[in-house]
């Protein structure tokens, strides 16, 4: 293996890594915000909301992540919405992992026994207090696993940026070969990058798994 | 800002040409899936070491990169390796490929959930294991894991707008050559999204239909 | 509230009704609880026992009538005839912290201690300094013989322990009045006799209880009076003697209670 390319296209290469990351990190965390958002205005919200919210998870779920960048991108401009690539990757991101996010919250929600929020209402304790000290914390117990794996499937999305010219690895990626004519040796190391986001998303799932379930295990 | 549903009906036509690629690609992904999946999970939950290993290893793998590198690779290391596909042929085999990763574990969950006694009885009437697989194994676990499946399809009608980074002319590749020519990207690509959208409604229909009969037969 | 005479009636249920759709679950209750007094609901299942308990603490909004505690409407902003206007969110759960409940399955927030459950109304409703609640959820753990568990998840608890947890959940509260529906019906058999040895001392000490029960031996012993529900109605509702004497005048609860004889049960 050539080492000089390396050395050549290092840094080129671990920033896009880091683009990579940040959009990874600002989206997908923006997409979890946005999700539980539309999961307790789904819950706790009117009617003809609930309707709008399930139209929106169900048109952003069947159409491509690459159209609905291309909306925001190129058709943004279009009513006034003028945003560099990396903008464009990270707002469609959010609004792509938004409808997943939703539906794993609301599986969430559902998974709490009843009972439990009868008897915190019957010591008075207000909705709100519920919501974050009764609801949330189990709520992390059957969600933690399809959110580490909302997480990592997200990594992977991220190579879809480099169509709009996000400066991404795999945009990085491919500079490099199409410089220097090698193919393998660049697409190793995206492997690799790849692979060590999935590994440290699913360590960080177990973790978090093991914590928020402390209270369950058998002394 | 004027939505002109005139550039739309226009180029409509074209774009309807080309959502049929989506579906061959899709479609075709879903049957190189379906066959290798089923391969792959009989190798992954198999009691050689090695090939469960190896399945192992190619699940991880194929789950773990981008599907859009898997394609780049693809579309560039055919070529090298001597095999002259033509380029939707290897995104075909690229997302056939990358989805029979998920179609075995699909169907791995699938079997954990058939009763154990039924292996247990065909192997007591003497079943040889291949028909044991054939004929009562794999049937059951498709129809066990058809919403699964169901799902793993629409996907992959969505992940097929990928094959347009290598040049095929289907519908994300058709749209983005309309929106060159007539700088309307939004009305261009709000209509592909509502091909996109209608061909999963569609699908994900007849997936309820099929897990229907499935259950009554 | 003034002058409390012990005539006053601390619950006072005026022509309850209650429908799900158009299922008629309660209908035409009247009934009074006085203060200190163990009034045991029974009757088959189905026949509303829950829905009236629930309808108490407006758990489960009534459609007709009145429900008072301590004089004071429970749930709906005035009497009178529906369409009514329920409380503001704030003044229903001021309601609610007079009147303590416990459930069949227990209902303990399971990623919280046994000392947290009671302790979290204590200083998040109450408003007590962490210290001073602290100090009374062990009391109350104390009071249901649970002290040595404080630290433990309910999944570490046996079922009669998750219960008396919930009872002293309820108690730490100071409430009026205890509602309590088959508290020992999600019990081991063994494990039914802690628990209701805490009801007991309970209502040795004065607590007002209303208690759903299939225990008919504790309804026999320990209730001063015992209503009787079927198909949503008050049937009777008179001292345990009397409905569990030989011959009760009323052919319903007889048959009702034949099942129990048949096992000696009463
Ligand atoms: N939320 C509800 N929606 C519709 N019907 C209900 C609801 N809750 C109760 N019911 C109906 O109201 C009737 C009375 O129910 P309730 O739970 O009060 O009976 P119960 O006397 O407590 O019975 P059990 O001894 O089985 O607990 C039943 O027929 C029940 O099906
Ligand atoms: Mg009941």
């Amino acid at each position: 293996m050539e080492l000089d390319l390396f050395v050549r296209y290092g840094p080129a290469l671990l920033s896009g890594f880091g683009v990579t990351i940040l959009c990874w990190i600002v989206g997908s965390l923006g997409g979890l915000v946005l999700g539980f958002a539309l999961a307790c205005l789904y819950r706790f919200g009117p009617r003809p909301l609930r309707w709008l919210i399930q139209a929106y998870v169900e048109v952003i779920r069947g159409t491509p992540f690459m159209i609905q960048l291309f909306i925001l991108y190129f058709g943004g401009p279009h009513f006034g919405l003028l945003l560099t690539p990396v903008q464009a990757g990270i707002a469609s991101f959010i609004i792509y992992g938004s409808p997943y996010f939703a539906e794993i919250f609301r599986s969430g929600f559902n998974a709490i026994p009843k009972g439990q929020i009868e008897a915190a209402r019957c010591v008075g304790l207000s909705e709100g207090r519920i919501l974050f000290r009764i609801i949330l914390p189990q709520m992390l117990v059957p969600t933690t696993a399809p959110l580490t794996n909302f997480f990592i499937i997200l990594t992977k999305e991220t190579a879809i940026l480099s169509v709009v010219t996000v400066p991404e690895l795999l945009y990085e990626t491919q500079t490099m070969a199409s410089e220097t004519f090698t193919f393998v040796e660049p697409f190793l190391v995206l492997s690799l990058f790849y692979w060590l986001m999935v590994i440290g998303t699913s360590w960080l799932g177990d973790k978090v798994e093991r914590r928020v379930t402390r209270h369950l295990r058998r002394a | 800002m004027n939505f002109s549903f005139d550039v739309i009906w226009h180029n409509l036509p074209y774009m309807l040409a080309a959502a049929r690629w989506t579906l061959l690609i899709s479609v075709g992904g879903m049957a190189i899936s379906l066959v290798w999946g089923v391969f792959l999970c009989a190798a992954r939950i198999s009691r050689g070491p090695f090939l469960s290993r190896i399945a192992a290893l190619y699940i991880s793998f194929f789950r773990g990169v981008p599907l859009l590198v898997q394609l780049l690779i693809f579309y560039y290391m055919l070529p090298h390796v001597g095999l002259d596909l033509p380029a939707v042929a290897a995104a075909i085999l690229a997302v056939g490929m990358c989805s029979a990763a998920y179609t075995a574990e699909i169907l791995r969950g699938a079997l954990q959930t058939i009763p154990r006694g039924q292996t247990e009885a065909a192997l007591a009437l003497g079943i040889p294991t291949l028909s044991l697989w054939r004929r009562i194994l794999v049937p059951q676990a498709i129809r066990i894991g058809l919403p699964s499946l169901t799902n793993e399809l629409i996907l992959l009608v969505k992940v097929s707008s990928l094959a347009s980074v290598v040049g095929i002319g289907e519908l994300t590749r058709i749209s983005q050559n309309i929106t060159g020519e007539t700088y309307r990207p939004l009305e261009i690509y709000v209509a592909a999204a509502a091909i996109y959208f209608l061909i999963n409604v569609i699908l994900s229909a007849l997936g309820r239909l099929a897990e229907n009969r499935l259950l009554v037969g | 509230m003034g002058d409390i005479t012990t005539e006053q009636p601390i619950i006072e249920i005026r022509n309850l009704s209650k429908h799900f759709d158009d299922f008629e679950a309660l209908r035409d209750i009247t009934l009074d609880v006085h203060r200190s007094e163990v009034l045991c609901l029974i009757g088959p299942s189905g026949s509303g026992k829950s829905t009236l308990l629930r309808c108490i603490n407006f758990l489960e909004a009534y459609d007709g009538g009145e429900v008072r505690l301590e004089g004071e409407l429970i749930g709906w902003k005035s009497a009178g005839a529906p369409p009514r206007k329920p409380l503001s969110g704030e003044a229903l759960r001021r309601q609610r912290q007079h009147i303590g409940m416990v459930f069949q399955q227990f209902n303990l927030w399971p990623h919280l201690t046994a000392l947290e459950n009671v302790a979290e109304a204590l200083i998040h409703v109450k408003g007590l300094p962490k210290a001073e609640a602290m100090t009374k959820a062990r009391a109350a753990l104390a009071k249901v013989n649970l002290s040595d568990k404080e630290a433990n998840f309910p999944a570490n608890l046996s079922g009669g322990q998750q219960q008396r947890v919930a009872i002293a959940r309820a108690i730490a509260m100071e409430p009026s009045v205890m509602l309590f529906d088959e508290p020992t019906s999600a019990l081991d058999p063994e494990l039914v006799g802690e628990v209701l040895g805490v009801m007991k001392q309970m209502a040795a000490e004065g607590m007002t209880m209303v208690v759903v029960t299939h225990e008919m031996g504790f309804a026999a012993h320990v209730a001063d009076r015992v209503a009787f529900l079927e198909g949503g109605r008050l049937v009777t509702c008179a001292p345990p003697a009397d409905i569990f004497g030989r011959e009760p005048d009323d052919p319903r609860v007889n048959a009702f209670l034949k099942t129990y004889r048949e096992r000696n049960v009463v």
